[in-house]
């Protein structure tokens, strides 16, 4: 069922929030042993807050008409009295003692949460075999990955498991789950959502935003959660608007990429496509020269692993999270907590980071990546002197098998060759369902604007939902 | 970047390895190191030290008042190790 039809159903007392909701838990109960998409998981109390939204809605105090629907969290989204891992076993066992600041906004909406989805350890991949505890399948194909990081907010929502979710995005952690499942995406504005409560990887770059299985999803869960907020200095005062703009192809000005040579050929050809639908009904195209996306994913490599190699330090065996005390002394509690909390990539990537931020190293790579970062900014500001929007492929391929690029981290990283610039940009982009290849594995389009301008951006992804070409029906089968 | 100079960052980071787990990393570090040193290509010379930090563009500052904190019954709850108030760590001064 569409986001769309679960808000309109619950309006209009067709159905009650419990109902809805203990739908969407016998279908996790059937498909999610295939899919792997939660890491934890309590029925009891997701039944008891869907009781309490029906009891606040038949007595005429609804918190707002949202009251009930029920939405799925990342596991590095902090809830008061919850489990929150992201993804790893040094907080395998922390509960959090306080509310990010988005869940307090759910909360005083009368969302019915769902945590626990499953994630690359800290966010830090692209399938989320990174993470500690099980790796999420695809639901169109198991035998493939599902995107990452926010694998399971994504999976979850494409096996019909939950309408809507909440993921975080710091290089594509959003969006490219969402293009291989199937779904939207949202990165929104760096600042447009508060980050307080989200477990930081690299806090220049991360941003939480919504997916869902329609626009509309995307359009109410943004305008819940956006705005300034006292305990993130980086949040903005920009005003949160209505985001449904009126948008008329004729005449609109959208950039486009040349077609890769490395991109599936399914790809390549739904693009061209877009392109060409686009063109018929007015818009004018303008081919931009992305040379600088080769330089994204190095950029992004040094700045988010310098970041986050500050940001883990806080890990330390001490306050909260895995204490190892096999050692004797106090360098050894640090050494040993965090050698043993922290998985493979993890390690990596603190490690390359710390080495970028070394004495002797640091101009030359943490300093150079900065200054190559504001090229990349200010080619997005050139972008948008010429253009509306952007419209690119999300992913250069469509979700990859489990195993086959584990083994080469390069190859890896390169699955965000599409995504990274936005971050490191700071603007918005959103993932669209655009189709299913050969295969009938799910194509993501991506599409950006300038700073603050996700309202032109879902009205293009409107246009484009209302054309069954470019729409993906979600598996009901999980095979 | 050898396996020597790798302790050297890994101590830095606080983070141990020996055996094969330490090749295995120092080799795809290095593979890593020489796909990041693309950077050093760029010629990033018209970029000011304004340019550099874009979502600085104004201070966000707060009133200075007090607010609520996790009290010591919360940390009790989330520390590894907690007696009688306090969150107890290895001794520190070695004799």
């Amino acid at each position: 069922m569409k986001y769309k039809e679960i808000k309109e159903g619950l309006a209009s007392k067709k159905f009650s929030s419990q109902e809805i909701c203990e739908t969407f838990l016998k279908r996790i109960r059937d498909v999610e042993p295939k899919i792997s998409a939660f890491i934890h998981h309590n029925e009891e109390k997701i039944l008891q807050n869907a009781k309490d939204s029906d009891k606040r809605r038949s007595g005429g105090k609804e918190l707002s008409p949202l009251d009930g629907i029920p939405i799925g969290i990342k596991d590095n989204i902090c809830i008061l009295g919850e489990r929150t891992t992201a993804g790893s076993k040094i907080l395998e066992n922390f509960v959090s003692p306080y509310n990010a600041t988005v869940i307090d906004k759910l909360n005083n909406h009368g969302f019915v949460l769902f945590p626990g989805l499953n994630m690359d350890e800290f966010a830090m991949g692209s399938s989320t075999e990174n993470s500690a505890y099980q790796t999420t399948k695809n639901p169109f194909d198991t035998s493939r990955i599902p995107g990452g990081s926010s694998g399971g907010s994504a999976a979850a929502v494409a096996a019909s498991m939950l309408p809507i979710s909440l993921g975080s995005d710091t290089g594509g952690s959003i969006r490219q789950p969402a293009a291989l499942c199937g779904i939207y995406g949202l990165k929104p504005t760096y600042g447009r959502v508060s980050r307080y409560g989200l477990i930081a990887y690299a806090s220049s770059l991360d941003q939480i935003g919504p997916f869902s299985n329609d626009s509309e999803g995307i359009e109410d869960i943004l305008k819940v959660i956006s705005g300034s907020d006292l305990h993130d200095a980086t949040s903005s005062k920009e005003p949160t608007p209505n985001f449904s703009e009126k948008l008329d192809l004729k005449g609109l000005k959208i950039g486009v990429m040349e077609v890769g040579s490395e991109w599936s050929e399914a790809i390549q050809k739904k693009y061209k496509q877009m392109i060409e639908y686009l063109e018929s009904k007015g818009a004018i195209t303008t081919k931009l020269d992305f040379s600088l996306n080769e330089y994204s994913i190095p950029v992004y490599y040094i700045i988010a692993t310098a970041e986050c190699s500050s940001n883990l330090s806080r890990f330390d065996g001490i306050r909260y999270g895995y204490r190892n005390e096999d050692g004797k002394k106090l360098e050894d509690l640090y050494l040993d907590s965090r050698s043993k909390g922290f998985g493979k990539e993890v390690k990596r990537r603190i490690l390359l980071g710390t080495f970028s931020l070394s004495s002797g190293y640091y101009d030359a790579y943490y300093g150079q990546a900065q200054k190559a970062r504001a090229l990349i900014r200010k080619g997005y500001d050139l972008f948008f002197d010429k253009v509306d929007l952007i419209l690119q492929p999300t992913s250069p391929t469509t979700a990859f098998k489990i195993g086959e690029k584990t083994k080469d981290p390069i190859q890896m990283y390169k699955a965000d060759i599409l995504t990274t610039s936005v971050n490191l940009a700071g603007v918005p982009a959103l993932s669209i369902p655009a189709g299913l290849d050969e295969e009938g594995l799910p194509i993501g389009m991506q599409i950006t604007a300038k700073h603050f301008q996700e309202g032109k951006i879902l009205s293009l992804a409107k246009i484009f939902e209302s054309i069954p070409e470019f729409s993906i029906p979600l598996p009901r089968e999980i095979k | 970047m050898d396996s020597k100079k790798l302790q050297e960052i890994a101590f830095l980071a606080r983070l141990r390895f020996a055996g094969k787990e330490l090749d295995e990393l120092t080799d795809d570090l290095n593979k890593i190191m020489s796909y990041v040193d693309k950077v050093k290509e760029l010629d990033t010379r018209s970029i000011t030290e304004e340019d550099l930090y874009p979502h600085l563009q104004e201070n966000a500052i707060r009133k200075d008042e007090i607010g609520t904190s996790l009290g010591r019954d919360e940390l009790s709850k989330i520390s590894p190790k907690f007696e009688n108030g306090y969150i107890v760590v290895p001794r520190v001064i070695e004799t």
